[in-house]
């Protein structure tokens, strides 16, 4: 709660609002959550060599294998494993604006990492997963290289992806190799 | 036990149904009796709490209460045509000298079992017969006008109007019995010429304006898909003349080249919809669905009226649902809604700023609904009261989840609105900022289309070019329909 009688400064535009506001109404941010979730940019990007889409067509042969996918948060160590049958988004939770990431990266200090609330997607296609990167504020990398925002890029196992400046290693095996 | 007054609508001063239970009953006239005896709320209210200690008195006991039911029942009055219930940001405000935003949101929800009885109906369709209205336009357009003669009933009326640079009546105003003189003459029009609108609208009206009676609907249905020539005032101004004669007016533009805040405001002069047809097969589904509510209509012309207390402001007033409207008080102050149709919710969000000192309950607003009852043939009116409990300390709440999605959305369709109106007056820098937040929030609640479309128009703004006709209509008609999230 603000402070009694203080006014509202919008975090993002910096605009006066009244107390109990709930969208600026200079910019629309949603101000509540406005200071603590909003994605800050970070002060320094790795904007040189942006990488190149690719399509993998090798791996076409080992289509609709069940894969499993091992992602290791190299700051925290945390180890997750991800279902490859559906979407997975990958943000942060915000439950009033009905963000619900797959993988919510708030508990790995994703918001000082710059982690956006819809920051990409992952899916499979044809055994091959993709990385597709939604616009966010601070980028996706592949490899350390800065993918173009809504192009989808093949990436296999050992690749390491980039959400702002938290990394993310994934390890992705096949289900049968895995007896 | 006080006297027993027929005209007072007594279950609307507990806020409860008429079917309610004798629990139900209690309950509503506790929590009310909570907020209005509170030993601060000596604020002149006494008149309001005699009123709810009456209605209590005469609906607590079975005997009062089914003589009361009677003498309603025997002057026409059932139930009240609409249910109204409100959604706060915060039940309880902190006292501060200083303003505060206070949010509200109103469903006006028309009982359902009226809309069984049809109304009677007195249309019009204005079809645009210009040059670009050729092949599946005009075939689109001929399509959704023989669904329309198909749904009437033997004793609606229908008139059909085809104009390009002047008018005329393809089928003159009658009943329609025979409906295969309707479709047959429907078929006869052919594209050609230029678009002069007000010419099909003014003569439409004159087709209709003899049928008007207080039991019926009339209503003009127009189709074009094109810029009218400098005579946009002429047609404005016939729009709220034939208002207060009872005829409203709905629009359907079809295609890209249209004037949309023409198309918007003449609806909105006539009481009625803008609708916008990106495709020649939607034009089908659009027509249908208007028709079925101006059938379905249980109120009809109604509007909002919204007194407050003082030290409270009423900042922002739009329509959330079913389309997105900013709303903008008349010469009276009056909030004007059209026609409320069984089966279709109005979602009314109102802003207000509260400036108030002292503790206790208070009654801010009160937001009054009139209208013509369809189905009595009677003027309406209803009201909510919007309360809330000032306190000293600091008040935690959250608020409901709805509420903040409803705004969310609304803060949105805001944004690309101002956007427009700043492009109109010439602050290209303004329009592209707004549509750009305007992009954001739609990409941070996942309409990535919707962004992509008001991303795209703020580029071509900032580099000093027009905004694309489609993708202005895109944002404006994509955004309007976003709504509001049932809880």
């Amino acid at each position: 709660m603000a402070q009694k009688g203080a006014k509202v400064v919008c975090p993002s535009c910096g605009a006066d609002n009244l107390p109990g506001t709930l969208f600026c109404v200079q910019c629309g941010t949603y101000l509540p959550s406005g200071g603590p979730l909003r994605t800050e940019p970070l002060p320094e990007q790795d904007e040189a060599n942006p990488a190149r889409p690719r399509h993998d067509s090798a791996s076409q042969e080992a289509s609709q294998r069940d894969l499993n996918i091992e992602v290791t948060v190299v700051n925290t160590g945390r180890v997750l494993m991800l279902s490859a049958d559906r979407e997975i988004l990958v943000g942060r939770l915000d439950s009033a604006h009905g963000i619900f990431p797959e993988l919510d990266m708030t508990v790995d200090g994703g918001l000082e990492e710059g982690v956006s609330r819809r920051h990409a997607r992952i899916y499979m296609r044809d055994g091959t997963c993709f990385v597709e990167d939604l616009d966010s504020t601070n980028g996706s990398f592949l490899n350390g290289d800065r993918i173009t925002p809504y192009l989808p890029y093949a990436f296999h196992d050992g690749d390491v992806l980039s959400f702002g400046s938290l990394q993310l290693k994934f390890r992705i095996t096949s289900a049968d190799d895995e007896v | 036990m006080p006297k027993i007054d027929p005209l007072k609508d007594y279950y609307a001063t507990l806020g409860i149904p008429q079917d309610a239970s004798q629990d139900d009953i209690r309950r509503a006239y506790r929590q009310l009796a909570k907020l209005t005896t509170h030993p601060d709320s000596g604020s002149g209210d006494a008149e309001q709490f005699q009123t709810v200690r009456d209605a209590y008195a005469i609906l607590s006991t079975v005997e009062s209460r089914d003589a009361y039911d009677r003498l309603r029942q025997s002057r026409g009055r059932g139930t009240a045509p609409l249910a109204i219930t409100g959604l706060q940001s915060r039940l309880e405000l902190p006292a501060m000298e200083q303003e505060q935003a206070l949010y509200v949101i109103l469903d006006l929800v028309p009982r359902p079992d009226l809309g069984d009885a049809r109304r009677k109906l007195n249309l019009a369709i204005v079809i645009d017969r210009s040059t670009s209205m050729r092949d599946a336009r005009m075939q689109g357009v001929k399509a959704a006008a023989m669904d329309v003669i198909d749904a009437l009933a033997p004793d609606d009326r229908l008139a059909v109007i085809a104009f390009s640079d002047r008018a005329e009546v393809v089928a003159a105003s009658a009943t329609v019995e025979n409906k295969t003189q309707f479709r047959s003459a429907l078929m006869a029009i052919a594209p050609g010429g230029g678009t002069e609108l007000y010419q099909g609208l003014s003569t439409a009206i004159s087709q209709i304006r003899a049928h008007v009676a207080e039991d019926t609907i009339s209503h003009v249905l127009l189709l074009t898909d094109g810029r009218t020539y400098g005579d946009e005032k002429l047609a404005l101004a016939a729009a709220a003349r034939v208002r207060e004669d009872g005829i409203g007016i709905s629009t359907f533009g079809i295609g890209e080249d249209w004037n949309d805040s023409f198309l918007d405001d003449l609806a909105r002069q006539g009481g009625g919809a803008s609708h916008y047809i990106d495709s020649p097969s939607k034009v089908r589904d659009a027509l249908r669905n208007q028709v079925r509510e101006l059938g379905a209509l249980v109120l009809h012309r109604t509007s909002a009226q919204v007194s407050t207390a003082p030290g409270v402001q009423l900042i922002e007033s739009y329509r959330a649902a079913p389309t997105m409207e900013i709303l903008q008080a008349d010469a009276a102050g009056r909030l004007t809604l059209g026609g409320l149709s069984a089966g279709i919710t109005v979602v009314l969000a109102l802003v207000f700023s509260v400036a108030m000192t002292g503790t206790g309950p208070r009654r801010i607003a009160r937001v009054t609904i009139e209208g013509e009852d369809m189905v009595k043939g009677a003027p309406a009116a209803l009201w909510h009261d919007v309360w809330v409990t000032l306190r000293d300390d600091p008040c935690e709440g959250t608020v409901p989840p709805r509420l903040v999605n409803t705004m969310g959305r609304l803060s949105i369709y805001r944004l690309q609105e101002r956007a427009w109106r700043a492009l109109e007056e010439g602050s290209e820098e303004q329009a592209a900022l707004d549509l750009e937040s305007a992009a954001t929030r739609l990409y941070d609640l996942g309409y990535r289309e919707l962004g992509e479309a008001a991303m795209l128009e703020a580029g071509r703004i900032s580099n000093g070019a027009p905004p694309s006709s489609k993708g202005r209509k895109q944002v404006r008609y994509g955004t309007r329909v976003l709504g509001d999230v049932p809880s």
